[in-house]
């Protein structure tokens, strides 16, 4: 029960993208359409789900004045497995998300969830705490990257849903990314409120 | 547990253990993945070289690769020993994001039998649509765009063709219409459409040349 | 004149931030006023030009003999994080008014993906030469102009927000999201720039 409320707490109430504004750059940069946004936010989650379980077990091992570097090296390691990974199996994904797949390592967010949570909680918890919070970041830019694919290419996922005299290409180029982020934060917190 | 107090000894033990755990787990997955990584690469450019010059992606085909001019030049003849094709890569630094790199499949005659745009830097949306563009025919909403300003300006049809496949650069004019060929360019994007073009011209001309090459050492054996 | 191709890519037509989305968290982070966005400019030109060479370095002399390539990312991301620290001691050291005015940006630049990112493509020799070689000189080049296309950014950023600040703004949009709208029209902007540098090489050619 209480794991479930952690897990639902990433996705909604502290979304990493819309609510805590964390990982603005993979964000913007690789939600020019649904499936690159969707492919970005699982290669994150598999990043921050390895490296909070490990840096979990490992919390009583590591003295608190290195606990920042030890930390980049449990994260900098799966970012390089994830990489390593992509290009054997997933190439032309690898090829599609290029120089962002390496710069998981320093998406706040990863850092910050060790940080506050796997440094204090236990393994399960903390697998459930980077799945949340994965899963919500993966959300987001589904949505975000869906958004911008349908009004910039009239399709989602690749299915073509408006004609093409509706397409505005500013969408998928990069001024779209900060329009469309901005006006779905103002969705957010109008929602909220 | 008690966490480990920050003693000098602790401190530098963790963080070697952790680097040393890491840097082996790093050195295994490396030696797992590189098989296949390499594979990936040459089944990659394999496929390419048979698809642009639309041969079956299961054939069995003999490759021999030339390099010049800093081209490189794949002849590729049949299991029976018939000549294929040759597939070239060319690359022309001026795209209008960088160098656009594009594999063009040749019949003997200088034919096109297919491309593919291998590397590019282009604006998705405009010039990234060159890898399709190249080998579709004009569609039907361009064509009526055509006819009507036709029918009301008494201008020619500006949607003529953007097909490339078929054509022979030896003979056609493979520049945009707008300086005089026969290829339209993409909508929006001329410059990524000359890039293009002149990348699959200067494809043809090391073409012939190796051609040109091969043909005068062959009567030179000839006359031994 | 491709270095100043370089120089006219990096900072206008590909933007480190408005068109390549590296740095954005300092980008929205610390551009609420003019002062503060010129001290994290500064910062990053700093550590960038640095980072660039010593990885650059690294990457040609040690993992690249022995093979070990990929350890590239973690190689980086940790040599990065000491550099910082080591420019905090000694900038406290040597010149404390120079720190009086980066120390407080200098902790937050270790995450800033600008950093490991311009150097992953130095590094590689991925970035846009402008038909030069991709070596020590041109990526050092590349990394300085692409900070200052940072701090340029970010300067204009902070002075429109600073103007911003004055004016009554609907209740949803307020905050992170006016900002962003911003920061799309200034990318819009920056757009018009697209395809300058390669038309100014075409020209001179």
């Amino acid at each position: 029960m209480n794991n479930l409320k952690v897990f639902l707490n990433g996705i909604i109430k502290e979304n990493p993208t819309f609510v805590l504004l964390l990982g603005m750059c993979p964000t913007l940069g690789t939600t020019s359409s649904a499936l690159n946004g969707m492919s970005m936010g699982l290669a994150t989650t598999f990043v921050l789900v390895c490296s909070n379980i490990v840096i979990s077990l490992l919390r009583n091992l590591i003295p608190d004045k290195v606990h920042i570097p030890a930390y980049i090296v449990v994260i900098a390691s799966f970012v390089t497995a994830l990489q390593m990974l992509m290009q054997a199996y997933l190439p032309e994904l690898y090829a599609t998300l290029g120089l962002f797949i390496p710069l998981i390592v320093v998406n706040c967010i990863i850092l910050g969830r060790a940080e506050a949570f796997a440094a204090k909680n236990g393994p399960l918890p903390s697998f459930f705490d980077g799945l949340g919070m994965g899963l919500g970041f993966t959300l987001a830019l589904t949505v975000l990257g869906a958004l911008r694919e349908l009004l910039g290419t009239g399709a989602i996922f690749g299915f073509t849903l408006l004609p093409a005299s509706t397409n505005m290409l500013v969408f998928v180029l990069a001024p779209g990314a900060f329009l469309t982020l901005g006006f779905l934060i103002a969705l957010f917190n109008l929602i909220k409120k | 547990m008690k966490r480990l107090s920050s003693s000098f000894m602790n401190m530098v033990l963790s963080l070697t253990i952790i680097a040393l755990v890491a840097a082996a787990l790093l050195a295994f997955i490396n030696s797992v993945t590189q098989g296949p990584i390499q594979t990936i690469k040459q089944k990659n450019e394999a496929d390419g070289i048979k698809s642009v010059l639309r041969i079956d992606a299961s054939e069995e085909v003999k490759v021999s690769e030339a390099e010049q001019d800093g081209f490189r030049l794949f002849s590729v003849s049949r299991a029976d020993g018939s000549y294929a094709g040759t597939a070239v890569r060319s690359t022309d630094k001026a795209g209008f994001g960088g160098d656009i790199v594009v594999l063009v499949g040749f019949a003997a005659d200088g034919e096109i039998l297919g491309y593919q745009v291998m590397e590019h830097a282009e604006t998705p949306g405009l010039g990234a649509r060159a890898g399709e563009w190249f080998r579709t025919a004009s569609s039907s909403e361009e064509k009526q765009v055509g006819s009507f300003s036709k029918a009301f300006f008494g201008k020619p049809d500006p949607a003529g063709n953007h097909n490339i496949i078929g054509m022979n650069p030896g003979t056609a004019n493979l520049t945009v219409s707008k300086d005089g060929g026969d290829v339209d360019a993409i909508t929006a994007s001329t410059i990524t459409s000359r890039a293009f073009l002149r990348a699959v011209q200067s494809a043809y001309n090391v073409f012939k040349g190796q051609q040109a090459d091969a043909a005068t050492s062959a009567t030179a054996q000839h006359h031994e | 004149m491709a270095y100043i191709l370089i120089f006219i890519s990096a900072i206008l037509v590909n933007n480190i931030v408005l068109s390549q989305f590296l740095g954005i968290c300092p980008f929205l982070g610390v551009s609420k006023k003019i002062e503060t966005a010129k001290g994290m400019g500064l910062a990053v030109t700093f550590v960038l030009v640095i980072a660039t060479v010593v990885t650059y370095l690294l990457q040609v002399w040690l993992l690249n003999p022995l093979g070990l390539g990929y350890l590239q990312t973690i190689v980086f991301i940790l040599v990065i994080a000491a550099l910082v620290q080591t420019v905090e001691i000694v900038l406290k050291k040597l010149s404390p008014a120079l720190y009086q005015a980066l120390g407080v940006f200098l902790p937050l630049i270790t995450t800033n993906c600008c950093i490991l990112g311009v150097s992953i493509l130095v590094a590689n020799g991925t970035y846009d030469a402008q038909g030069l070689e991709p070596n020590l000189l041109t990526g050092v080049l590349y990394a300085l102009f692409t900070a200052i296309g940072f701090a340029l950014a970010l300067i204009v950023f902070a002075g429109i927000r600073e103007q911003l600040s004055l004016v009554r703004i609907p209740k949803g949009m307020q905050g992170m999201s006016i900002a962003l709208i911003v920061a799309g029209l200034l990318a819009l902007a920056f757009m018009g720039f697209s395809g300058m540098d390669k038309g100014i090489a075409a020209f001179f050619n």
